[in-house]
């Protein structure tokens, strides 16, 4: 079993009559082992678009990818290969086969890959039917702790409406995680961002086809070393306190509040998934009612749980002081991530109104990014802002949107919005 | 002499008492009831909510700090005497303390006030008070004024040296931990109060004038001498620097006394600053103690914590405590109700 940390920064000082409390919740686990020796075991599938736009370099691609996958995929992982267009199909286990998932070993993994080779791309999109048809294989290993499915399309979800899709990731949240990932610059990246926020993933581009089979082997990886299938993050908060909002900041800016669950009537648990040895940042707010100045109270607990059991707790508190110098400093953490998670939605909303023609809106917007990528030194968002639009001057934020941007550097710009730098310390 | 039934004070030379015709002299075998500082409860409970005290030191419900048992407590040695020492609001921790004693009829009260923010100051507080307690519940050797204010000496001197003995060699210590020192003893009628500093005793009847039977040892006490008004003089900064102390860098530790006769039945209060600071004037403080007692009863642990809690809705800037003692009615005595200075008469400082 992992052992899980837990470090607040915060400034626990506030002046007389406030109530907000803000705080970042480091959270590091260390000797989380490997997927494959957890209790459980691992159960992984890999999801190809295999719709009539991927013909070409695309499928030949997306087919070697899933082959370096499966060669990723340690013995006595439960597996299977999914093909999806306007209907998903399975691939392999081939579709006659009794069972629709079996646990890898040398004799399978050849198999697979000759059942992946046999791929052909034709019809059209319909990604819920590929969740839903990962979802009922994935019911077939109840005894399997941790889920894990790779989805890879390059084009949007065209053959069926927008809700059909959203309705299917509703149904299937909480029963396993989803990477996505789009080739090309047909794909929607709002799509896969639903996909992969539900359902606890990443979501990213991938330029060139060639660079699939890196991409595909590299989430494998990460997901056999997940040693931690399911961990929760647990938000005490005082009797008439309400929890604001409880954001994951690092790696990537998730916003948890609306996937609360009660634990008891002070406490939410919020999903974090399954963890290797790593280490997340989350932004937790609470309002608390005013106390008299000298006052001191606990404004939240904030824990990581495992099958139930915390495993470790981080303090949240709150001190009234009428002592300027101490309430009027801002911590540099909570400053810092409410930067970058205006950041990702000031990228997002610029984006969308350059997009729908509102260029006076996306001007705006995008200076705003310019500015808050310098002052919170996220060099990246900063080099990827560059190629949308022409910075005049990066500390007023003062922009002017380029012409003839390549629609790839606008979608690269997207998908990697949410991405955050940590603070320098 | 002292009735040991009814706690009226005979003329010597009686055989037996005339307030309630018990043999006088008898050998009282007077069980010295002294508060015992409550053990902390197996689950800890929250002081705001009542809630469980989780590991991490906080309410499970409504998030308050837990506060130890040095920080907030409450003792009531007998039905007549109890009180609160508290942190307050501001202070990060409580240098206040108060040892109450039920010795036979005669009840003692012991408050020391920590000087703020001096190391160890919170231990010279608590063990200055227990020892000067432990001295006053022996009963001096006879039930005159006198007699009281000789032991009130004593107990200022125990004090003194538990406090050297407890924080040891303080040479090296630019401020050595020190306090101030009060302490009343209600042996019937009678109130005999000993003091070093500005923690007071007032006599509060229940009709009649209240009055401090204390008096502070205090620039605020001299620059009243002086013509300043009490307001001005107690607000001011320079006027809350004690003159004399409890502790290793005291000048001398002979305690001022006084006493006060009751003629009615009413309430002996000793408090620390932490109080008065917000409710100084005798009829101020007698007014909040009849309000508080027409809210909350009689029991002494209970209006002392309303006053603690009163004086932490005023701020609590300072630590706070409390103590009370009830003088019962009727008590028979001809006597006037005033105080007089009896000997030994403090040096002046």
């Amino acid at each position: 079993m992992a052992d899980f940390r837990t470090e607040v920064f915060q400034n626990e000082f506030l002046s007389d009559g406030a109530t907000d409390v803000h705080a970042i919740v480091t959270v590091t686990s260390s000797g989380a082992g490997s997927a494959v020796s957890s209790s459980g075991g691992v159960a992984e599938i890999v999801i190809i678009d295999t719709s009539g736009s991927m013909s070409g370099p695309n499928i030949d691609a997306a087919k070697y990818a899933a082959q370096v996958a499966v060669d990723q995929i340690a013995d006595g992982t439960w597996f299977s290969i999914i093909g999806g267009s306007h209907v998903a199909n399975r691939a392999f286990p081939y579709p006659n086969a009794p069972v629709a998932i079996v646990q890898m070993e040398p004799g399978a993994r050849e198999e697979a890959k000759r059942a992946i080779s046999y791929m052909r791309p034709s019809g059209g999109t319909a990604m819920s039917t590929w969740l839903r048809l990962a979802d009922a294989i994935f019911a077939e290993v109840p005894q399997v702790a941790q889920k894990h499915a790779i989805l890879l399309t390059d084009g949007r979800n065209e053959s069926e409406p927008r809700a059909e899709l959203s309705s299917a990731i509703y149904d299937v949240t909480g029963h396993f995680q989803c990477d996505a990932r789009g080739v090309g610059s047909s794909w929607e990246v709002a799509e896969l961002r639903e996909i992969a926020t539900a359902l606890l993933g990443t979501v990213d581009l991938i330029r060139n086809p060639a660079d699939i089979a890196a991409d595909f082997k590299a989430l494998v990886n990460e997901s056999m070393s997940k040693g931690v299938a399911d961990a929760e993050l647990r938000v005490w908060a005082p009797q008439g306190a309400q929890v604001l909002f409880v954001r994951r900041v690092a790696p990537t800016v998730e916003d948890l509040t609306a996937r609360r669950t009660e634990v008891n009537a002070l406490t939410g648990a919020y999903p974090t998934g399954a963890w290797g040895d790593e280490s997340r940042d989350y932004h937790v707010a609470v309002r608390v009612a005013s106390k008299p100045v000298g006052s001191e109270q606990l404004a939240a607990r904030v824990q990581i749980a495992v099958g139930g059991e915390v495993q470790a707790s981080g303090l949240v508190k709150a001190r009234w002081s009428d002592d300027s110098s101490l309430t009027a400093r801002i911590n540099p953490e909570v400053a810092h991530y409410t930067g970058q998670t205006e950041l990702a939605s000031v990228i997002q909303e610029g984006l969308a109104a350059k997009a729908s023609g509102d260029e006076a809106t996306a001007t705006v917007k995008l200076g705003r990014a310019v500015q808050l990528a310098a002052e919170t030194g996220n060099e990246e968002a900063t080099s990827r802002l560059r190629r949308v639009v022409e910075i005049d001057d990066e500390e007023q934020g003062t922009v002017r949107l380029k012409r003839n941007t390549d629609k790839l550097d606008e979608m690269a710009l997207d998908t990697a919005s949410t991405k955050t730098t940590r603070v320098r310390r | 002499m002292t009735c040991a039934a009814c706690g009226t004070i005979a003329e010597d030379g009686s055989t037996f008492c005339e307030h309630c015709g018990a043999l006088l002299g008898a050998p009282a075998p007077a069980p010295v009831v002294v508060a015992a500082v409550p053990e902390p409860p197996e689950v800890p409970v929250c002081r705001a909510c009542g809630g469980t005290i989780a590991d991490d030191g906080y309410c499970e419900s409504c998030g308050e700090k837990a506060v130890s048992e040095r920080d907030h407590w409450s003792e009531l040695p007998s039905a007549l005497v109890g009180g609160v020492c508290d942190r307050g609001r501001r202070k990060s921790r409580n240098e206040d303390a108060m040892a109450l004693a039920l010795s036979g009829p005669t009840a003692v009260l012991v408050v020391c006030d920590g000087v703020s923010n001096v190391p160890d100051s919170d231990i010279a507080s608590l063990t200055a008070a227990r020892a000067a307690r432990d001295v006053l519940v022996t009963g001096p050797a006879g039930s005159t004024v006198g007699a009281w204010s000789a032991l009130l000496v004593t107990a200022a001197a125990a004090a003194d040296q538990a406090i050297a003995d407890a924080v040891g060699d303080t040479s090296a210590r630019v401020e050595p931990p020190s306090c101030t020192f009060v302490a009343a003893v209600v042996d019937g009628p009678t109130v005999v109060a000993g003091w070093l500093g500005d923690s007071r005793v007032y006599w509060l009847p229940d009709e009649g004038d209240a009055h401090q039977v204390s008096v502070d040892d205090s620039a605020a006490t001299e620059m009243i001498a002086r013509g300043v008004p009490r307001a001005t003089a107690e607000a001011s900064r320079e006027g809350h620097a004690i003159t004399r102390w409890l502790g290793p860098d005291a000048e001398t530790v002979v305690p001022g006394t006084g006493t006060t006769r009751a003629q009615g039945p009413g309430w002996v209060l000793a408090c620390s600053d932490g109080l008065w600071n917000y409710c100084s004037a005798a009829a101020d403080v007698a007014d909040l103690v009849h309000r508080t007692v027409a809210q909350v009863g009689t029991a002494p642990d209970v209006v002392a914590a309303e006053l603690v809690r009163w004086a932490n809705e005023q701020g609590g800037h300072d630590n706070i405590t409390a103590a009370l003692a009830r003088v019962a009615a009727p008590v028979d005595t001809v006597h006037t109700d005033e105080t007089v200075p009896v000997d030994p008469v403090p040096p002046a400082s």
